[in-house]
């Protein structure tokens, strides 16, 4: 059996003076599946990196300590995996990967194999990883590491963009893979699938991380049992934004065919389809940047013909990456641009603050946004949209990357503001926590056909 | 043709032509090229785009060393303005038949340049496209939070060198995070072979080069 996997009084900062880990010190078993769980910006990200030997070599500050990976070797796969790819296409990155290993020709055809049937990315091997889903370039991502075959697989949110089918059965895979001895470390913000699989749960809190005994870690994870999900169906007759007509959406396959389909006005709805079926170019063929055939109408009027200036005042899309939709440098000057275009007084400078103080975004005003953490852009990003009161809001996994609180603290903030203000949201997401009593309808996407459902 | 042979030979040709004035060398490379060319089925309409832009350049040339010259040399102008149809050509011989993939592993294997530099132009030219539909999704963002970023905005370029630099940094930690070390041994899963017959191609194609060039006016 290998050494443990030690870290000892590790203390590291980005800002002088101002730690993110401070004197931590843990142990992971070899061969054991752990889990870290803990707000969102407490280090999690930051401690896997570590780990992974990126920091402080691209940035950040160790002032202390040392991790001991007891010999192991290590990949890791990032929270944005879509950042992660040298290469055009998921064999190239393979083939990439396995040439900075050292493999020869013919152990690459195996391995190739493996990790195609691990993350079921057969279909996907040749296309080009820029134009997938979020989801299916996480699986990708994941297929990477397996094909790599490392002792030690550190996963930074492996599964926030993955459909729940997809979910359930990559975690399946991840415990095979430590049944044949791999150590996995693997951060999360949804504990759904994990009960009697992970080995170790640790609670990142107030910069220390204390490893939960079985049964307080079977206590936590079994908190999220799978709730069943019931919605209306829409009266046909209601107001609606958005009117679709024979309406035919391609990218590099076809995604959509649809007959006839209204969204209706002043509601919330919530959209819902296995990863790269197609729901966030949808969003796209709403916000006029993929072009489609057929016909989708926005208040009576043609979307593809509407002014961009005048349209994107009205309808606005909070992108599934936060950082897409800043444009400033500063918290501060981001909130500005968004109070600049309020319509309604809802969203008052006091309103404004006390939803900073309840998002914890209140002591980062001047900070870059750039470098909140993937939790605090996320929050940030809600926010900006709401405060500019559009009448129609196209979410994109708002939940994503965000920890419990955080959820309730946005699940509230979106829930208020639609209520006070009547807008039209349609929002996107594999997260159904917190969301499932606000949504009043949901739309399913599969099999190119969009269908209201009630469960 | 090996890859990095295709770069070296149109580097010596358009570098040789560059200073020796022969007409008729310039125009079969041209022919022997727009053939290659259709060979590797370019779309006629791609070609002709090509030649468009090039021809604004080559006329350039012509009317400064012939049309508004002292010394009408006609000869001459059409020699250095068949050299910009020459560049042009040669170099498209080269993207139309080689991907960006097989030319940095030809770097790597063949001339054996750092690794680090032949994959890093690599993932920067993978992040063109990116960089392309970032642009595009950064003046909408900004439409949608009321502003409005023109073409020749500075915050639309501010932004678009963020998400660049933001990409660049990732990047290097994900080519790490997959196992990339600086100048440490990677292996050849894709073998870009260099045959005998590659060879002879090159050699072949350079004496016909300095035949052409030196006996032909």
């Amino acid at each position: 059996m290998n050494a443990e996997i030690s870290i000892q009084h590790l203390s590291f900062e980005y800002d002088e003076h101002k730690p993110l880990l401070a004197d931590l010190s843990l142990t992971f078993t070899p061969g054991a599946f752990s889990l870290l769980i803990g707000p969102t910006g407490c280090g999690k990200s930051t401690l896997l990196k570590i780990m992974a030997g990126l920091y402080p070599k691209y940035g950040g500050k160790l002032t202390q300590g040392q991790v001991d990976l007891g010999g192991l070797s290590q990949a890791m796969m990032f929270q944005d995996a879509g950042e992660q790819f040298t290469m055009a296409t998921p064999r190239e990155e393979i083939i990439f990967s396995l040439e900075n290993l050292g493999m020869k020709q013919e152990q690459y055809e195996t391995r190739l194999q493996r990790a195609t049937e691990f993350a079921q990315i057969g279909p996907l091997l040749d296309q080009k990883i820029a134009t997938m889903s979020g989801g299916e370039q996480q699986r990708v991502a994941l297929a990477v590491l397996v094909a790599m075959d490392v002792d030690l697989l550190l996963l930074d949110e492996p599964f926030a963009s993955v459909d729940p089918k997809a979910r359930t059965f990559l975690v399946e895979k991840l415990v095979q893979l430590k049944e044949q001895g791999k150590t996995i470390i693997l951060t999360d913000h949804v504990f759904t699938d994990y009960l009697g699989k992970v080995d170790q749960l640790y609670r990142f809190a107030g910069q220390t991380v204390t490893r939960l005994s079985a049964k307080e870690r079977d206590a936590v994870l079994a908190e999220e049992a799978r709730f069943p999900l019931t919605f209306a169906l829409p009266q046909t007759n209601a107001p609606a934004a958005f009117v679709l007509n024979d309406v035919l959406l391609k990218t590099s396959r076809l995604l959509l065919k649809q007959d006839e389909l209204k969204l209706y006005k002043g509601k919330v709805t919530l959209l819902t389809g296995p990863n790269g079926v197609g729901k966030t170019s949808l969003f796209r063929a709403l916000t006029q940047l993929l072009p489609y055939s057929g016909s989708i109408c926005w208040e009576g009027r043609e979307v593809a013909k509407q002014p961009a200036r005048t349209y994107f005042l009205h309808v606005a899309q909070v992108f599934q990456k936060a950082t897409d939709q800043f444009i400033q440098i500063t918290v501060k000057d981001e909130l500005a641009i968004s109070k600049k275009l309020r319509k309604n007084d809802y969203f008052s400078d006091e309103r404004i603050k006390q939803a900073l103080a309840d998002l914890d975004l209140d002591s980062h005003l001047d900070q870059v946004v750039y470098s909140l953490s993937g939790g605090q852009k996320k929050k940030l990003q809600i926010l900006l949209m709401l405060i500019s009161g559009h009448e129609v809001l196209l979410i994109d996994e708002p939940l994503s990357g965000l920890d419990r609180q955080s959820i309730k603290q946005v699940v509230k903030l979106m829930k208020d503001s639609q209520a006070a203000m009547g807008q039209t949201i349609i929002v996107i997401s594999h997260q159904f926590h917190g969301l499932s009593d606000w949504c009043d309808y949901h739309l399913r996407l599969d099999q190119q056909r969009l269908q209201y459902v009630t469960n | 043709m090996n890859p990095s042979l295709k770069v070296l030979l149109a580097l010596i040709v358009s570098l040789e032509l560059s200073f020796k004035v022969s007409l008729y060398t310039n125009l079969l490379v041209m022919a022997l090229c727009l053939c290659w060319l259709l060979v590797k089925k370019m779309r006629p309409k791609a070609i002709l785009t090509m030649l468009f832009f090039a021809t604004l350049a080559a006329f350039t040339v012509f009317s400064s060393a012939y049309l508004f010259s002292d010394r009408k040399q006609l000869w001459y102008a059409l020699d250095i303005t068949t050299r910009v149809y020459v560049y042009t050509l040669t170099t498209a011989c080269l993207t139309v038949s080689t991907t960006a993939e097989e030319m940095a592993r030809s770097l790597e294997q063949n001339l054996h340049l750092p690794s680090h530099f032949a994959y890093g132009t690599l993932a920067a030219l993978n992040i063109i496209p990116r960089m392309a539909q970032a642009v595009k999704q950064i003046r909408v963002a900004g439409l949608m939070r009321g502003v409005n970023l023109s073409f020749w905005s500075p915050v639309l370029y501010f932004k678009a060198i963020l998400v660049a630099l933001n990409s660049a940094d990732n990047l290097a930690q994900g080519m790490e995070a997959h196992g990339f070390r600086e100048g440490a041994k990677r292996s050849a899963i894709v073998k870009i072979p260099l045959t005998g017959k590659d060879w002879a191609l090159f050699f072949g194609g350079l004496a016909l080069l300095n035949v052409c060039a030196f006996l032909l006016p």
